[in-house]
């Protein structure tokens, strides 16, 4: 029943500014996929285009083996929660959670069955009655919410669904939509700025910057390998640094950095090639041993900044080059801002990018 | 419960609120004093209700049922012409310029724009001679000060259609775009986002439009006057008539408190009505 969506080699501009630029990737059915990107990279270009709001300049959208190019938006079968929430003014919150069902012409008892649940689902009960402009902005959002969960479409659309809700809340409604989009097996496309979420939830997920998508993986892979210095740099902070292959041989390779000599994996380098390699701040350890391994790299460098984060410890660490590295650490880990470390990285958390 | 201090900023109203409310509270006295026989220009100034039996006589009737007759058409037929329009316009390329164009009546005085549509409809004017070029017709029709009133319905209708389109152009322009693609990503077909979302929304402003024309058009006096029919004509040109023609003012007066009182329950039949469609 679930439907495979197909996107494939999407242009669409604005006048003369290029919002998406031969966008192409398959969602197989039922599957979460997180839209992660920057502000105006054209993550609700691309939605408004999947629902059939906007007409691409080029390039088809499939649900299933079905081209919907020509087919409008009302027959699309879709559900799009929007960034805007764009509720009816006119109606109240029972009215437009409803509007969906009274559209499908699903039956009265059954519509006031789904709305009890959903509304519930949210944490709306007791505002029925009220017109949007008597609620708070994470209200409407949350009606936004349940009008597009409601209608149990093909394809669900989201458009930054949460933002506007406290953390708890949006932990508690995450979970929900996930439980709910997985036990009807609704493909769904998840807009977010939020890079944890994005991770947390789902089964794919797109990086997109400018327009173009950067990279499509599962969230370990995407976090552990980007294929980009812009992946790495949005998903997660990431230390970045470039270098030069000095030496590639076997399975390590030595890389002149800005932090000084590394040895990395080789992942098929050439001496001589220039490279950007991303560190994770939680990947660099402080060493405390007195013997070091040969296969790690030790650096040292003075602690800047020790910040509490609650659940770990940052450190902002200057290193002989000058560069400053971002090392996240035990939060019970006893430094003074001031004075010398000594941290560890092991090769093999240390992932290369090209260019 | 507090008491409320006095405000010191409300003088700062005075000289606007002031100047306003002074001639209209004084204008209002001097009018139902009038209306009783009082501020009697020609004869004794002293109490009396014959002015008002002049008033309620079958003439003041007639003139007081044509204006609100043509009133109400006028505010009818020209919101049922413009919402349409309002619709259309929104979709089409180049509407900035055709709604320029639309807008021109609004500008025109009503006496010019009287003129100017008499002249089309008159005797010997532009629809008659293509009529009879066509030979469809033997003899020129009477269009203007045509005994039903349809020569002033006519250019009632050219003045207003503009000016309730600019309300209800705005009104329909001022919905979200989001909110019509929600409804039609819900499943709404176009016939459903009109009923379900357009219509609704925009309901108040449509009452505010038709409100404000028939209030203008019960009032006015140009356009009955020019393209009217001579009898009956509108209750402003009886008004003038008693003042000017007869130097009869304590009548006069008493026509226009039933102008103010007949204005002032279309209003408030507004803001029930509106109250109602709120709810
Ligand atoms: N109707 C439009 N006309 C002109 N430019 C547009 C229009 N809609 C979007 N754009 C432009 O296209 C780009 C992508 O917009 P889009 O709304 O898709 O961004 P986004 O990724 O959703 O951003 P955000 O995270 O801020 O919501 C932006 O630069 C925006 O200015
Ligand atoms: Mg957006």
């Amino acid at each position: 029943m679930a439907t495979r969506l197909i996107v494939n080699g999407i242009d669409k501009a604005f006048d003369d500014f290029q919002a998406l630029s031969n966008v192409s990737f398959t969602i197989e059915p039922g599957q979460f996929v997180t839209l992660l990107g920057p502000s105006g990279c054209g993550k609700t270009t691309l939605l408004r285009v999947i629902a059939g709001f906007l007409e691409p300049d080029q390039g088809e959208i499939f649900f299933g083996d079905q081209v919907m190019n020509e087919v409008p938006p009302n027959k699309r079968n879709t559900a799009m929660c929007f960034q805007s929430y764009a509720l009816f003014p006119h109606k109240t919150v029972y009215e437009n959670i409803n509007f969906g069902l009274r559209m499908r012409k699903i039956k009265v008892e059954e519509q006031e069955k789904r709305v009890r649940e959903v509304m519930e689902m949210v944490d709306l009960v007791g505002l029925e009655h009220r017109k949007p402009y008597e609620l708070s902005g994470g209200q409407q959002q949350r009606v936004a919410l349940a009008r597009a969960i409601i209608v149990r479409p093909e394809i669900l659309l989201f458009d930054e669904p949460l933002s506007n809700l406290d953390a708890k809340l949006r932990e508690k409604v995450r979970v929900d939509i996930r439980n709910i989009q997985r036990s009807l097996g609704i493909t769904t496309v998840y807009v977010t700025h939020d890079q944890a979420e994005a991770l947390a939830i789902s089964d794919v997920v797109i990086a997109m910057n400018k327009g173009k998508i950067v990279q499509k993986s599962d969230p370990k892979t995407i976090y552990n390998h980007p294929s980009t210095k812009f992946v790495a740099d949005f998903i997660g902070s990431a230390n970045i640094i470039s270098g030069t292959c000095l030496e590639a041989a076997g399975s390590t390779a030595v890389v002149n950095t800005s932090l000084g000599i590394l040895q990395v994996q080789n992942t098929g380098l050439i001496q001589g090639d220039t490279i950007f390699l991303c560190i994770r701040p939680e990947d660099i350890v402080p060493d405390v041993s007195e013997n070091v391994l040969p296969d790690q790299n030790v650096l040292t460098g003075e602690v800047l900044n020790a910040v509490y984060m609650g659940s770990s410890l940052d450190l902002f660490i200057r290193m002989d080059t000058q560069h400053i590295v971002r090392a996240s650490v035990a939060k019970d880990t006893w430094v003074s801002e001031g004075s010398q470390i000594r941290f560890i990285v092991h090769p093999d958390k240390i992932c290369i990018m090209k260019g | 419960m507090k008491r409320r201090k006095f405000e010191w900023g409300y003088l700062l109203l005075i000289p606007g609120v002031g100047y306003i409310m002074f001639f209209v509270l004084a204008s209002l006295y001097i009018m139902f004093a009038q209306s009783f026989g009082f501020y009697n220009y020609t004869g004794t100034s002293e109490f009396s209700l014959q002015f008002w039996q002049h008033v309620f006589s079958r003439t003041f009737f007639d003139d007081l049922w044509f204006s609100f007759r043509t009133a109400l058409l006028t505010a009818l037929i020209s919101i049922i012409i413009c919402y349409p329009l309002s619709l259309i316009l929104q979709r089409i390329p180049g509407r900035k310029t055709f709604l320029s164009i639309l807008k021109i009546p609004m500008f025109v005085p009503a006496l010019v724009a009287s003129f100017l549509i008499v002249n089309i409809i008159d005797y010997h004017g532009v629809i008659n001679m293509i009529l009879e070029k066509l030979r469809l017709i033997d003899e020129p029709l009477r269009l203007r000060n045509d005994a039903a009133g349809i020569g002033a319905l006519s250019v009632q209708i050219w003045k207003n259609v503009p000016f309730q389109m600019i309300i209800m152009y705005s009104a329909i322009e001022a919905i979200r775009k989001d909110v019509r693609d929600a409804a039609a990503n819900l499943g709404a077909n176009r016939f459903s986002i009109l009923k379900e979302i357009i219509i609704p929304i925009t309901l108040p402003s449509a009452l505010v439009a038709v409100i404000m024309v028939f209030v203008r058009t019960f009032n006015d006096f140009a356009i009955s006057k020019t393209a009217g029919p001579y009898y009956p004509t509108s209750i402003s040109n009886l008004m003038y008539l008693h003042a000017y023609t007869f130097a009869d003012w304590n009548t006069a007066a008493c026509i226009g408190v039933m102008m103010m009182i007949t204005s002032i329950a279309f209003v408030s039949f507004y803001s029930y009505l509106s109250k109602k469609i709120g709810n």
